[in-house]
């Protein structure tokens, strides 16, 4: 259970959102949407502690999260972002066993048999096997989405916050990416994770946050915060609702 | 298949050291220097010699080379750029300044070494704390102030040079800018020996590190790496390894920049891998460099550091692009 009390986030001089009050279930999706620059992605960061909150706490199991040491932290939360990096001549192995770093102490270099398991599950889970020595370099940009997952799965922590885990990806990967993320969290994992597509969001997440400028919204079930109202109010666009078999979903009007 | 290149490379490493035995003023047959080494008691010309003259001078070769090839490894890492080597840390140019400004005042050449070391550490002291942001370092800063201190201190030796009355202080001043190991011995091995020991310890503490590093701050930080004391940690044993081989041998570049480079195409860049093969490429490199150096134009010596540029440079040019070029 993560409990985020009276959270305001931010960086350098700016908070970008303030008095978020919210609690996330062991087993719970949860979708962060909101416009650009409201703070999602800082929001993900001072979860898993490596931005410092603004104001209020966050709560890990009834523990505050600034009590834990970095890799005790990392063995509770691991945080999957997309941003590329310069990584030449590491094997797409080589960067999902970067996950496994929180479970060595400092002097045990080499990988173990759990650390094996734990990297082959995660290529599994994201289809990536048979990738599994090939440069990092040579991925296409989608692959090397799904290799930041893996990454963040090797860590096998209860908790997983992602941030735009399907920018990059067609729909087809986008489609089975979220799958895994619903499939992750019916096994009991919390998953925190910001998404762009308001329907993918209503489709696979339990709980919708809706972050506008300067404050949360909303955090509710799809059928409450997808709603023409918020999202206008936090997106400054009028959406027209329909409603089908499988919960709400939105479509922005476009001027002719 | 790693662990059989591994064992490869152990085997050249040493090979390379043992052929390094071989070069010298006097012919000794591998065989006479093979028994002078396994009987290390013999009280003959040739095992004085051999424990006296040249092993000494074999071993500062290669524990400079692996010195140096480490922290070349381990800053690259860091700040993610294949372009850095460990005198971005500003050591050889303030080594360099206070042992051309020593020379210029007339101070005795045996005292010149340690000056060099002080001076090498308290640059790169100056440096991190330039570069420092927050209670981390900030990588573009590192490199900011890496060249410009090392431009200041650079236009210091340019100035001595130019200010020195004597052939013979200049002739000193850019022997020792060229590198060189001649007249090295066990002493002055024993004089850096807990400086390089401090900066090894530094590196294995960084290393396990160093992968998360390559992936970014924040990817590092996600996954439990406390960032800041990391990268103090590579900087401290950066500096401390880079200013020992620098009193021990003076400026050799190229091995903090290239072989890095050659590891990483070798084993890859994870750094259980890449870091012991960089200790071995460059003691072996260096080590093979200076017995070049001292037999190519025997009985004089060609500096060390002049040398592998000219042949290490065009090699690792060829061996780059030739790997690069689509099959």
């Amino acid at each position: 259970m993560i409990a985020l009390e009276s959270l305001a986030v931010g960086l350098g001089g700016r908070t970008f959102v303030r008095d978020i009050d919210a609690r996330i279930a062991a087993g719970e999706f949860l979708a962060v949407l909101g416009p650009n620059g409201v703070g999602k992605t800082t929001l993900l960061r001072t979860i898993c502690g490596i931005v410092p909150a603004r104001a209020g706490h966050v709560e890990l199991d009834g523990m505050a999260l600034r009590s834990l040491a970095p890799a005790a932290r990392a063995r509770a939360i691991a945080f999957v972002t997309s941003d590329d990096a310069m990584i030449e001549t590491l094997r797409v192995h080589d960067v999902v066993a970067i996950g496994r770093y929180p479970h060595h102490p400092w002097w045990e270099w080499n990988e173990n048999l759990s650390d094996d398991a734990a990297i082959e599950r995660a290529l599994e889970a994201v289809a990536l096997r048979d990738a599994e020595q090939r440069p990092f370099t040579t991925l296409s940009s989608g692959e090397r989405q799904r290799v930041w997952i893996a990454m963040g799965l090797a860590q096998e922590t209860p908790v997983l916050l992602l941030d735009e885990p399907t920018s990059h990806l067609d729909v087809r990967v986008a489609h089975e990416i979220l799958a895994l993320l619903r499939r992750l969290a019916s096994r009991g994992r919390t998953v925190v994770c910001v998404l762009h597509d308001l329907n993918d969001a209503a489709a696979y997440a339990d709980r919708l946050m809706l972050l506008g400028r300067e404050r949360m919204l909303a955090c509710d079930v799809p059928d409450r915060v997808l709603t023409p109202s918020l999202i206008e109010r936090a997106y400054g666009i009028t959406v027209a609702r329909v409603e089908t078999p499988a919960g709400p979903r939105v479509f922005a009007h476009v001027p002719k | 298949m790693v662990s059989l290149r591994f064992v490869l490379l152990v085997s050249m490493a040493l090979l390379a050291l043992f052929g390094s035995l071989l070069a010298g003023g006097s012919a000794i047959a591998p065989a006479d220097i093979a028994s002078a080494l396994l009987h290390p008691h013999q009280t003959s010309d040739i095992a004085t010699i051999v424990w006296q003259l040249r092993m000494p001078r074999v071993v500062i070769a290669a524990v400079v080379g692996a010195a140096l090839a480490i922290g070349g490894a381990l800053l690259q890492g860091m700040l993610r750029n294949p372009l850095v080597d460990p005198y971005l840390t500003g050591v050889s140019a303030g080594a360099a300044a206070a042992i051309a400004l020593a020379i210029l005042a007339g101070v005795a050449a045996p005292a010149l070494p340690a000056l060099g070391f002080v001076a090498g550490l308290l640059t790169a002291v100056l440096v991190a704390a330039l570069a420092r942001r927050g209670s981390g370092v900030d990588p573009n800063r590192l490199i900011l102030a890496g060249i410009s201190i090392s431009a200041l201190f650079s236009a210091v030796v340019a100035f001595a040079i130019a200010r020195s009355n004597s052939l013979d202080a200049a002739q000193s001043i850019l022997a020792w800018l060229a590198g060189s190991l001649a007249g090295r011995g066990w002493n002055d091995l024993l004089f850096a020996l807990p400086y390089l020991g401090a900066g090894t310890l530094l590196a294995l503490l960084a290393a396990p590190a160093l992968d998360a590093l390559r992936v970014g701050d924040i990817r590092a930080r996600a996954v439990g790496v406390d960032v800041d004391r990391a990268q103090w940690l590579i900087l401290a044993s950066t500096s401390l390894l880079a200013a020992a081989s620098v009193a021990l041998a003076g400026m050799i570049g190229f091995i903090g920049l290239i072989v890095p480079h050659v590891a990483r195409r070798l084993v890859g860049s994870s750094a259980r891998f890449l870091l012991p093969v960089c200790a071995l490429l460059g003691a072996a490199l260096c080590a093979l460099a200076d017995a070049i150096a001292r037999s190519i134009v025997a009985p004089s010596e060609l500096p060390i550091g002049v040398l592998l540029a000219f042949i290490g440079v065009p090699a690792f040019l060829y061996l780059y692009l030739r790997q690069e070029r689509p099959a």
